[in-house]
């Protein structure tokens, strides 16, 4: 897969390669053989690529390269392609709390009806000497909590639902 | 690899009372190690001055590369023994760095009973020497002690990880082509004279250095012979007349000059090759953790924002995200050197089990360091997790992690309890380097569960001899239990019989497991191999 990089706002897939005798940016839209000589100034090069030959500056920092050239700044991110390729995350969330592990409710911190956030608590269950917070999937109204503080609850036991989304 | 997304809130109120509840209480550690490590009575320091002796941390300080880490182990070890009269158990012991060398350390503390060889004493050195054997480091002995404390000789000298395996360790090591030097700083008397004669090398100092068998009230107890120290063990006798010692040394700075520079002519052996990436300091302020750690130890908290503070860059490729997600296992890099995680979230159950053992493999494989992150309260129970073959499942995943050949290395940061302990590389568990939090705690089962039990089985009994319990008689006998159990799970506890390499101020992980990382690499990784999995 090729990298991809982020110049001024746009993204771009691109690969550097060596064909044995120079180096070649392969793109979409086909491979350009180019080359970089430093000048001695600092942070300086000469570029040569398509015939073109052009004085450059390049800044390289942790998160981008900034390329000065004809009186113009171009930054150059690179984008993590496992991280830009990954899809909205989880997909669509459920409308229940589905208990992990069979446990105790400790504590209930919402009563149906009750409008609440993503992330926040909901209630606090026990189980193997461990209290965990379990938070609200999405935005939204509290339908049920079947489980009053004290209940015992098993395996894959409703905790909480959620009224469904409206469209 | 990508940076793990922080989610927490460092204004909130929960995070703040967690900060202020570690801050407490590393505050307190803090002052304990500092006291461990520096009050002493004044006839104590008057006495070595008197003998015209440096104290153990000048010495370290002449033998050590200046402006080098000194990887120091068990600062509190008999911390709750002796009435806390034995700091250190009388003795410090560490990995440092000598003429650019990783070399290990075991000097004598001649500031506490003289040096005395307590129990604790001798555990502390023989652990000292196995880490020593597991990572190939050169060993240099700072002697200086009264010998075995006499009142205590049961717990010093006769059992098989007790006075002689010490001695044996030193020949394990000399037979394994590791050196030793002994420098010779105060008296070597019976066993403690196998220390630098069991040393390819040894400096003994003039006029506070010697060595004999037997000290002259005992020869002159012993055959009526009356002679002085000097005549009997000291420098000149033995560098000239029995070839006990190899080199004499005018002073203390002379000693240490010395044994620096013999080090620097030893031939050094190239270090295993793993994967390593550019060091990256974390992302995400490692004091962070301070505000993360909850301070009610049954509350949940994500793995993954502790190692966010720990690993370069807080960078972390996580392996099957999406299964077993009670076990958080991935890669990352720690002082550049790559590693695999396991770290809890949660129980352990059937799946996170399967995963662990599956990844520890993949380790292996690869070569790659394991580092396990404690937070355990045990492997799931009930029918059903029986049924699934919970035993068996968490059975694998004891194979694979002590059949491992990777170095290993745990930080115990929460709870330790039951079979969780064993399955993430408890102390049983060769470990190269364990360290403790100061909030964690280790036990067989939590505290109030523990205290239930046993105070259950007294009720039973009072209750068969036909004896009827008020709520006030149940609660006489759960109390003064429960009390003892809770001190019994402490990480003080933990550090003062040395279930552990100390105790650790959680941002200090970081580097702590940088440098055990960096000196197990002096030992080679063998190839992978396992026992039988039960499938």
């Amino acid at each position: 897969m090729q990298r991809i990089f982020q110049m001024d706002g746009e993204e771009t897939d691109c690969w550097l390669g060596h064909d044995g005798s120079r180096f070649v940016l392969n793109t979409p839209t086909g491979a350009v053989a180019c080359q970089l000589d430093p000048t001695g100034l600092p942070g300086g090069y000469t570029l040569r690529a398509k015939g073109v030959v052009r004085e450059l500056r390049l800044a390289v920092g942790p998160e981008a390269t900034f390329v000065h050239m004809d009186g113009r700044t171009y930054e150059v991110g690179r984008v993590d392609p496992a991280e830009r390729l990954a899809g909205s995350d989880g997909g669509a969330s459920d409308d229940r709390l589905v208990a992990p592990m069979p446990g105790v409710v400790v504590s209930v911190a919402v009563k149906p009806g009750d409008a609440v956030e993503e992330g926040q608590p909901l209630l606090v269950i026990e189980s193997m000497k461990l209290e965990t917070t379990l938070t609200a999937p999405r935005d939204g109204v509290v339908a049920e909590m079947p489980f009053a503080e004290g209940d015992s609850f098993g395996l894959k036991d409703i905790l909480a639902q959620l009224a469904p989304e409206e469209e | 690899m990508r940076r793990i997304e922080s989610l927490i809130d460092t204004n909130a109120a929960d995070y703040k009372a967690n900060y202020a509840a570690m801050s407490e209480r590393l505050k307190e550690f803090h002052a304990r190690q500092h006291a461990a490590r520096f009050e002493r009575p004044q006839r104590d320091i008057d006495r070595l001055a008197r003998q015209n002796k440096l104290g153990v941390r000048e010495r370290l300080k002449l033998l050590l590369d200046p402006g080098t880490p000194f990887l120091e182990f068990s600062t509190l070890a008999a911390c709750r023994e002796y009435d806390g009269t034995v700091p250190g158990a009388a003795v410090v012991t560490g990995i440092g760095i000598v003429q650019g060398r990783e070399v290990a350390i075991h000097a004598n503390d001649a500031s506490v009973k003289g040096g005395a060889w307590y129990p604790h004493t001798v555990k502390k050195v023989v652990r000292l020497l196995d880490v020593a054997l597991e990572n190939r480091l050169p060993v240099i002995h700072i002697c200086d002690s009264a010998g075995g404390f006499l009142p205590l000789q049961h717990g010093v000298f006769p059992d098989r990880y007790l006075g002689g395996r010490v001695f044996r360790n030193q020949v394990k090591l000399s037979q394994a082509n590791i050196p030793q030097i002994a420098v010779v700083g105060g008296h070597c008397t019976a066993g403690g004279a196998y220390v630098p004669t069991l040393s390819d090398y040894n400096i003994i100092i003039e006029g506070t250095g010697a060595i004999f068998l037997g000290g002259p009230p005992l020869v002159k107890a012993a055959t009526g012979e009356e002679v002085g120290v000097q005549e009997l063990g000291g420098a000149v006798m033995h560098t000239s007349v029995s070839g006990t010692g190899d080199y004499r040394a005018a002073t203390e700075k002379h000693a240490f000059s010395l044994a620096r520079e013999i080090v620097g002519q030893w031939k050094r052996t190239p270090k295993t090759i793993i994967e390593t990436a550019a060091y990256e300091e974390p992302y995400y302020d490692p004091k962070e953790l301070y505000g993360i750690i909850p301070k009610d130890r049954k509350t949940q908290f994500d793995m993954r924002e502790v190692l966010a503070r720990i690993v370069d860059g807080s960078r972390f490729h996580e392996y099957q995200p999406d299964y077993g997600t009670t076990m958080v296992c991935g890669f990352a890099h720690i002082w550049g050197y790559k590693v695999g995680i396991l770290a809890n979230n949660g129980v352990l159950f059937n799946d996170s089990s399967l995963k662990a053992a599956h990844f520890m493999q993949l380790c292996n494989q690869n070569r790659t360091p394991l580092v396990f992150f404690q937070n355990i309260t045990g492997y799931m129970v009930g029918r059903e997790y029986e049924e699934r073959g919970i035993a068996k499942d968490g059975a694998k995943m004891l194979m694979a992690q002590g059949g491992s050949v990777v170095p290993k290395f745990t930080v115990i940061a929460n709870a330790s309890y039951g079979a969780g302990n064993y399955g993430m590389c408890g102390r049983a568990w060769d470990a190269r380097t364990l360290f403790m939090w100061p909030q964690a705690e280790i036990g067989v089962m939590g505290a109030d569960q523990a205290a239930n039990t046993m105070a259950d089985v007294k009720i039973r009994q009072l209750q068969r001899e036909g004896k009827e319990l008020t709520e006030e008689e149940i609660a006489a006998i759960r109390e003064p239990v429960l009390e003892k159990y809770k001190r019994d799970v402490e990480a003080y506890t933990s550090t003062s019989e040395l279930w552990d390499d100390g105790i650790l101020d959680p941002a200090d992980t970081r580097n702590a497991l940088g440098m055990s990382i960096s000196a197990s690499l002096n030992a080679p990784i063998d190839d992978p191999h396992y026992g039988i999995f039960r499938l």
